[in-house]
């Protein structure tokens, strides 16, 4: 039965209170804004600004040394004509339709396979998968490179052992794209699969058990349990390596430069050429905000599609 | 029935450790083939049959692989320390400070994630160049820092952050801030570790962007260096560039064997949404 004594609270007490509380949610703002500030700061003009910036140099003729010229969408309209670009897109396409599904499938069989195993070499094979996810871009096209060597590689040497004849690689047309899709998964598989690892410890063991007790096979265990309970993390990984794959350069830039004949010019590497090597940089603003648009959709309905299914 | 599953574990034991050895045979056969003399290094061998010193000592004294590798430490280590410090405070405030426009800053700041980096790079290098800082440590290190991944990481682990602690120091009389940087920070480790490993291997191997932004050999970083050794000209020494590239991936290799547990912790927290 506490009643607030007529006059209110005592009357040193609410100002001091409410003013205390004030001051501190002032505080709190300020203190706020400041964390906030720097990265606010970069972020915008780092990551943010870029891609509105792309598109206003995209409607410009520009050199990057005289004035820039306001030309409107002729670069767009350029784009749609220039076979070169297309051909560029189709590369990137077939890479990703080629490389994505293929890292996902190696990189969910690496953890089944890891997962499946007991005992001492749990820790060792872990290592052994991850490990070349420790050597960087640059050094794994060096050796891919020194193994793809169509005279003198190992990879060539073991299919002369089998009786087959020494292949081009790297040199061929048809199968530069392969070789470079080979050193990506070789070094992306282990990361990937630390993912799904992660994702199936996750998964409560009584399913596995109920399933044991109904006698399912392993295909069917993995079938009508794990894959649907890992729905977030397949969505996660075919997202995540869908925009990378359309963004791979390094390997490409070293092992190949685009060529042969064009073979593995990607996108990426045709927009690159076009900026820092023709100085076009409104052409390649117009490319790369087109590219921007193309990845971004993706995406979205890659979400959409894995997100409503069952 | 017990025989039965032992004998499959067997089996996917000896499938593992054989796909297993199938990952590192490339890292063994750049290992030993570095230190094959310059004469033989095109001629293959399983096992390591020569040891030529010679070529990390060539490394060192006939190309400018030191000096990028000293660039690369200091552009990854600077870039790191401070996006460690401006991503905490960011994610610190967006997880546990009252402010108005909370919701409109955090969708904002995640939106950039969206923005991919290979896209942009003609852009920024605009940007970039009208700071001044084309050619400098400057532009190699200050866009590499802003990165919302981070920042999102850090969001996450301060939202599960322990309240008893802030009201703790809040009886005691510390500012907010004071708050942040005495006790918040001191305790987040759990974060600090992986990131920062994840960043400095990120930014060891960033090689897009030093190549846009630099022109001068003296700033090139280690990435550089290596294409450029192994694209140079009609000829590769192939004896020089494989020892170069047991050098530049000595780093990450330290880094995966002393951290390797801190480096899958980073690479969950990546695949958690």
């Amino acid at each position: 039965m506490s009643r607030v004594p007529p006059g209110g609270l005592p009357e040193e007490g609410k100002p001091v209170v409410l003013k205390k509380l004030r001051t501190r949610a002032m505080q709190e703002r300020i203190t706020a804004y400041c964390f906030l500030l720097p990265d606010l700061i970069g972020l915008f003009i780092f990551v943010f600004l870029p891609i509105i910036y792309a598109f206003y140099v995209s409607l410009h003729d520009w050199d990057a040394l005289n004035p820039m010229k306001f030309i409107g969408l002729d670069n767009y309209v350029a784009l749609s004509k220039d076979m070169d670009w297309w051909h560029s897109v189709g590369k990137t396409l077939q890479f990703s339709v080629i490389y994505v599904p293929l890292l996902f499938c190696l990189s969910l069989g690496s953890a089944l396979l890891l997962n499946g195993l007991r005992g001492k070499v749990v820790s060792p094979a872990r290592t052994m998968f991850l490990m070349p996810y420790a050597i960087t871009s640059v050094i794994s096209a060096i050796i891919g490179m020194y193994m793809l060597d169509p005279r003198n590689g190992i990879i060539n040497e073991i299919i002369r052992f089998f009786g087959g004849s020494s292949q081009q690689f790297l040199g061929s047309p048809s199968q530069a794209i392969y070789s470079i899709i080979a050193v990506l998964l070789w070094i992306n598989i282990g990361y990937n699969m630390i993912i799904f690892l992660s994702a199936i410890k996750e998964i409560p063991r009584d399913y596995f058990e109920a399933a044991r007790i109904d006698g399912a096979s392993r295909w069917q265990t993995f079938r009508k349990i794990t894959f649907p309970l890992l729905k977030e993390t397949n969505t996660f990984i075919l997202v995540v390596t869908t925009i990378g794959s359309f963004q791979v350069f390094d390997q490409i830039m070293v092992m190949t430069k685009g060529g042969p004949a064009s073979s593995t010019e990607v996108s990426v590497i045709y927009i690159f050429k076009q900026g820092f090597q023709l100085l076009n940089m409104g052409y390649s603003s117009a490319l790369a905000f087109v590219l921007f648009l193309l990845i971004f959709c993706l995406s979205l309905v890659q979400m959409k599609l894995f997100s409503t299914k069952d | 029935m017990r025989t039965v599953r032992f004998n499959a574990q067997t089996m996917l034991a000896v499938i593992a450790v054989i796909l297993g050895l199938l990952m590192i045979f490339p890292i063994y056969l750049l290992l030993i083939s570095s230190m094959r003399s310059e004469a033989n290094v095109l001629e293959v061998t399983w096992f390591p049959v020569e040891f030529v010193w010679q070529n990390f000592k060539e490394v060192v004294v006939s190309t400018n692989m030191m000096r990028s590798i000293g660039n690369s430490l200091f552009v990854s280590i600077t870039v790191t320390i401070v996006a460690m410090i401006f991503h905490s405070m960011y994610g610190y405030a967006l997880a546990r400070l009252h402010f108005p426009g909370r919701n409109l800053i955090f969708s904002w700041t995640l939106s950039t994630l969206m923005v991919p980096f290979a896209v942009i790079t003609i852009p920024l290098y605009l940007i970039t160049k009208n700071f001044g800082m084309l050619n400098s440590y400057a532009g190699l290190i200050v866009p590499s820092i802003f990165n919302a991944y981070g920042i999102f990481l850090f969001r996450q682990f301060y939202r599960d952050f322990p309240k008893e602690l802030e009201e703790a120091a809040y009886i005691e009389g510390l500012s907010i801030a004071g708050t942040f940087f005495r006790i918040a920070l001191p305790l987040s480790r759990s974060i600090i570790i992986p990131l920062t490993i994840g960043f400095f291997v990120a930014n060891w191997n960033s090689y897009l962007w030093p190549l846009i932004i630099t022109q001068s050999e003296s700033l090139w970083v280690v990435q550089q260096q290596l294409a450029n050794l192994v694209g140079g000209g009609y000829y590769t020494p192939w004896n020089v560039v494989l020892a170069a590239a047991v050098i530049a991936a000595i780093p990450t290799l330290i880094l995966f064997f002393a951290a390797q547990r801190y480096l899958v912790e980073g690479i969950k927290m990546t695949g958690i949404k």
